[in-house]
């Protein structure tokens, strides 16, 4: 019988001697546990398959440049659950995301025909698996392995969303706020661009928020400038946050 | 927000040391250490366990699991931001006017601006 994703995140995080703070687990086991279930625009074999591209991607030692085709070039198993193209963008979301322009994501949604909301779910798996798999890395401890795809139907759950000036994608505008975004806007007088960023899939603000609540500062810690667990302060995290930025080319 | 989080405690800060030689500061204690746990997870995955290993005998391994939580949470944010196309708003932008030519962050690709 094979193991639960919640037994396969505590298992990795409990081999090592390691004290894992069990908040850390706990979020890394709940991006685990909707990893290969039914989303809300993909099933569980789909999100499974974007997963394995997206480890690849991060396996890959000698990866291709941005401009050439990964499917192509041998880099990506073939999959039936996932046509070449969108493979393509799922590798270079993962391994070249400094190098995304907008004519590329029009390109790219001109050729897989894929939504804006499929795309942010796409999204969503790709932090999810690079969030517990980098770390893991970092950290020398077992890499957790996936879980089994879960059958059933994706939820297609429609959110408000409308086009945004600060992004590609369209969001959900905080005075649009469903039931299902509540948790995410409900207080706040401002939603940060990039938190608003993946608001048409409120599942994927769900993962946004679990993961930065637990690897770096709940989001409604960060106005307090000297918010610590009492290990780094807030200016070394601060630091760390911008030198991987800068490892990544990332502008924002 | 390393230069707000480092005003708000009166501490000067070299902002190069984001991208450049990370030397110790007082606004950021055991820079180096945590520069390199950095570095090498991108550059040499070989140097990794002596870059943890460096930083726990400064720190400690509860520091070091943070460490590479952050790390862990910057591997997503960044991908959300140029997976959406993420772009700062015009005030936030004027505030980090200066910032960005002098780190050469305006250079990056993802510079939507």
């Amino acid at each position: 019988m094979s193991q639960s994703p919640t037994s396969i995140i505590q298992s990795c995080h409990h081999s090592s001697e390691l004290a894992i703070r069990p908040d850390l687990t706990a979020a890394h086991a709940h991006v685990w546990e909707k990893l290969a279930a039914p989303g809300t625009w993909w099933d569980g074999a789909e999100r499974l398959a974007i997963a394995e591209v997206v480890r690849s991607a991060l396996d890959d030692l000698d990866p291709t440049p941005p401009w050439v085709s990964a499917s192509s070039a041998g880099h990506i198993e073939h999959n039936p659950a996932l046509a070449p193209h969108l493979q393509d963008a799922v590798y270079r979301l993962t391994r070249h995301a400094g190098t995304l322009t907008e004519d590329w994501y029009l390109n790219m949604r001109d050729k897989t025909a894929i939504t804006h909301q499929q795309w942010i779910e796409v999204i969503d798996i790709v932090i999810s698996v690079a969030s517990v798999l980098r770390f893991a890395q970092l950290a020398g401890i077992d890499r957790p392995e996936f879980p089994t795809a879960l059958d059933g139907e994706p939820s297609r759950q429609e959110q408000p969303s409308k086009p945004a000036s600060h992004h590609w994608v369209p969001v959900v505008h905080l005075e649009d706020m469903t039931p299902e975004l509540e948790p995410f806007y409900q207080g706040l007088p401002v939603i940060a661009p990039v938190i608003r960023a993946l608001s048409s899939v409120p599942a994927a603000m769900d993962t946004l928020s679990v993961l930065s609540n637990a690897q770096y500062i709940p989001n409604r810690e960060m106005i307090d400038l000297n918010w610590s667990r009492g290990t780094l302060s807030r200016r070394q995290m601060e630091f760390v946050a911008g030198r991987l930025s800068a490892h990544r080319e990332c502008f924002y | 927000m390393l230069r707000a989080s480092s005003s708000a405690n009166d501490l000067e800060l070299d902002l190069s040391m984001v991208r450049g030689e990370a030397n110790e500061s007082a606004a950021v204690q055991h820079a180096r250490a945590l520069a390199n746990l950095v570095d090498s997870s991108i550059e040499d995955l070989e140097a990794l366990p002596a870059a943890r290993a460096a930083l726990v005998e400064v720190t400690d391994k509860e520091t070091m699991i943070d460490a590479c939580a952050v790390v862990a949470n910057f591997e997503m944010m960044t991908r959300i931001a140029d997976g959406t196309g993420t772009r700062h708003p015009p005030e936030r932008l004027d505030a980090i006017g200066d910032l960005s030519p002098s780190l050469g962050l305006d250079q990056f690709t993802s510079a939507r601006i």
